[in-house]
């Protein structure tokens, strides 16, 4: 009895944080709106209008969605084991690009999509598993080297687009187009929304029992309490450091090859508008819970998508996404002080 | 062979481009030392870069850009202190936090003041201040001598903040600190106060490294002109172990990775193409980690870095 009140109360508790945090930013924005005499209310609503207006818009938005979440789910793990993947961007554009080099290399056909998702999944294990390597080897902060392995990252597909698996019949420096055959189908005709965006959705369920049901999973969850006592509790900590890393970075390049194989058919520089970051965000505000993290990247995708037709009609620079997310951050971090203030005042009761 | 005037040129560009790097990770190593491990340095460089270039461009000054960049890079750091010391919070992700916030800010406003959401130029940039005497001398006037004030101000700041760390009443309390808070405020040591002394210091360097780099280094802002900078001026804390000869000597390995990677086509005509010189864009990056793994297995820091006081 005691243990379900426990767990009801900390979810309360993060759904209140969320809640707030998410109140906190809009609060935030409308005032800096404000300054640029912009009416807030009406800038939330055309921005609610360009994610959710009609069928389209929402199906684009759940195809925005679908990296974010890959990739939120995979940091909501590391982050349980308070390993701080920062490098998901890095890894998403390497899984991406080995991803594509194998798909366009084996052809057409379902084996090529397999062999490409596989693979884009490897590459982001293996950018991963350099920092993880040298944090529980060498003891080096993760947090730096995932960063530094983000510039590593990109830079060399950047190089790769330009020069070695550069596409030969367009102008900018971009990757060959992926065999259409291989590509992700569309599950709802008339849109974009492709199979990558269920394959995100089934993901939920399955990070939820690999969290709450597996061996795996509780074992990430106690030596992100407490490594001391998971070490004394027989735990080999360094290894599950190194696993919950590594399982991130999967996560990120299945991010990077879904995206290409589901809606861009090609590496680009501009692949991804940094959702590896955005993850951070969405992993903390669903309070690293599965759900909270599917529900938290349908909201950041929804601000992403709704900021275009924000900036269209009412001509507000798409910064505005960035922005936000910074503020949700340092709400999200700050509502839990805050919330024990209000408990320690007897204003709230939780 | 390269010659002569190459390897002179390649040494002063070293110098020019480790200041930046000198003055973050000094900031760095004061409030490390005081046990506070800021990741959020990134964020204050690229306030501090941001802040002084608004400032010069709005009031025509870059002396008032110069006031700008310290006073961004202070409030970055300040709020950082907020989050760590008055909030409890974890230090790392507060680092992160504010990270994303800086760009998230700078990249807004910057898309928000200006017609096309690209930064304008500046007219005039800091350039280079001549030394009598000193500058005159061959070779050596014309690799240390050369330079912008803030290169020179960066190679003060590193005998300075020697002092300040060890010779000093201050830098004994900031090391007891970040040995042990919890008995430093036992011997009566005000823990709080002295960390933010700390992250104020921090907060002027990492704002002139940021601004330097819009008011004297190149003439614009953009989001992306700190790179990797904050992180990379973290690893050479490190790598320096916490000595400010140390930070210097490791700043001017990175000073140099950059330089080579810019000028690879001068330095190595054999090798450079379109393509290698694409390449070695990552050259600084993979220097970086390599360094670390080198040099920063299993470096002990002050003891209490990054941890967190009493209940979370």
């Amino acid at each position: 009895m005691s243990d379900r009140y426990v767990v009801s109360r900390g979810t309360k508790r993060s759904i209140i944080k969320a809640l707030l945090s998410v109140l906190l930013t809009f609060a935030v924005t409308s005032v800096i709106l404000l300054m640029s005499n912009v009416n807030p209310v009406l800038a939330f609503i055309y921005m609610f209008q360009g994610a959710f207006g009609d069928i389209n818009l929402l199906s684009e938005t759940l195809v925005r969605t679908s990296p974010i979440m890959v990739v939120s789910l995979g940091l909501a793990v590391s982050f349980k084991c308070k390993v701080w993947n920062i490098g998901a961007e890095g890894q998403l554009y390497i899984g991406a690009m080995l991803g594509t080099i194998v798909a366009i290399g084996i052809g057409g056909g379902l084996l090529s999509l397999l062999c490409a998702l596989f693979v884009g999944a490897m590459g982001g294990l293996c950018w991963a598993a350099v920092p993880a390597l040298m944090k529980v080897k060498l003891g080096i902060n993760e947090v730096i080297t995932t960063f530094l392995m983000n510039f590593v990252g990109i830079y060399l597909v950047q190089w790769m687009i330009s020069y070695p698996f550069r596409s030969p019949d367009t102008y900018f420096p971009e990757s060959a187009a992926v065999p259409a055959s291989s590509a992700l189908m569309i599950i709802l005709p008339g849109t974009r929304l492709h199979l990558g965006v269920a394959l995100a959705l089934a993901l939920v369920p399955i990070i939820y029992f690999l969290m709450e049901r597996t061996t795996f999973g509780y074992k990430v969850n106690v030596v992100g309490e407490n490594p001391e006592v998971a070490r004394y509790g027989g735990i080999k900590v360094g290894k599950i450091v190194f696993a919950s890393l590594i399982f991130s970075g999967v996560l990120a390049g299945l991010a990077g090859i879904t995206e290409v194989m589901g809606i861009q058919y090609r590496v680009r520089g501009s692949l991804s508008p940094g959702y590896g970051y955005t993850g951070i965000v969405v992993a903390l505000l669903g309070n690293n819970n599965p759900l909270g993290v599917a529900l938290s990247s349908i909201f950041l995708a929804a601000i992403m998508n709704g900021s275009s037709t924000l900036a269209w009609a009412m001509n507000i620079p798409m910064g505005i996404v960035d922005l936000m997310q910074g503020l949700l951050f340092i709400f999200v971090l700050a509502s839990e002080p805050f919330i024990r203030f209000l408990e320690g005042r007897g204003v709230l009761r939780l | 062979m390269i010659e002569w005037a190459i390897l002179v040129g390649v040494a002063a560009a070293t110098l020019r481009v480790a200041a930046p790097l000198i003055l973050a990770s000094l900031g760095e190593t004061v409030v490390e030392k005081a046990g506070l491990l800021n990741l959020g340095l990134q964020g204050a460089m690229l306030v501090g870069a941001f802040s002084g270039f608004m400032g010069a461009f709005f009031t025509g000054s870059l002396w008032l850009g110069l006031v700008c960049c310290v006073i961004g890079g202070t409030i970055t750091t300040l709020l950082y202190g907020v989050l760590v010391i008055n909030l409890n919070l974890d230090q790392v992700v507060s680092g992160l936090a504010i990270n994303l916030l800086a760009g998230g800010l700078t990249l807004y406003f910057t898309r928000a003041l200006f017609t096309g959401g690209v930064a304008p130029y500046l007219q005039e940039l800091f350039g280079p201040m001549q030394i009598p005497l000193l500058g005159s001398i061959p070779i050596l006037g014309e690799i240390i001598f050369s330079h912008t004030g803030f290169v020179y101000f960066g190679l003060i700041c590193v005998p300075l903040i020697s002092i300040l760390l060890t010779k000093t009443t201050f830098g004994l309390r900031l090391r007891s600190i970040g040995e042990d808070p919890v008995i430093a405020s036992y011997l009566g040591i005000d823990v709080v106060k002295m960390r933010y002394v700390a992250l104020f210091i921090e907060g002027i360097l990492a704002g002139i490294a940021g601004g330097l780099l819009t008011i004297s280094m190149f003439n614009t802002f953009d989001t992306r002109i700190v790179a990797a900078r904050g992180f990379v001026a973290v690893s050479i804390v490190i790598l320096g172990r916490w000595n400010p000869l140390g930070v210097l000597a490791g700043s001017l390995l990175f000073g140099f990775t950059e330089v080579l990677s810019l000028r690879i086509g001068i330095l190595f005509p054999e090798i450079s193409s379109a393509s290698t010189n694409q390449l070695f864009a990552l050259l600084p990056y993979l220097v970086a980690l390599i360094a670390l793994i080198v040099g920063g297995r299993r470096v002990r820091g002050p003891a209490s870095l990054g941890k967190r006081v009493g209940r979370e």
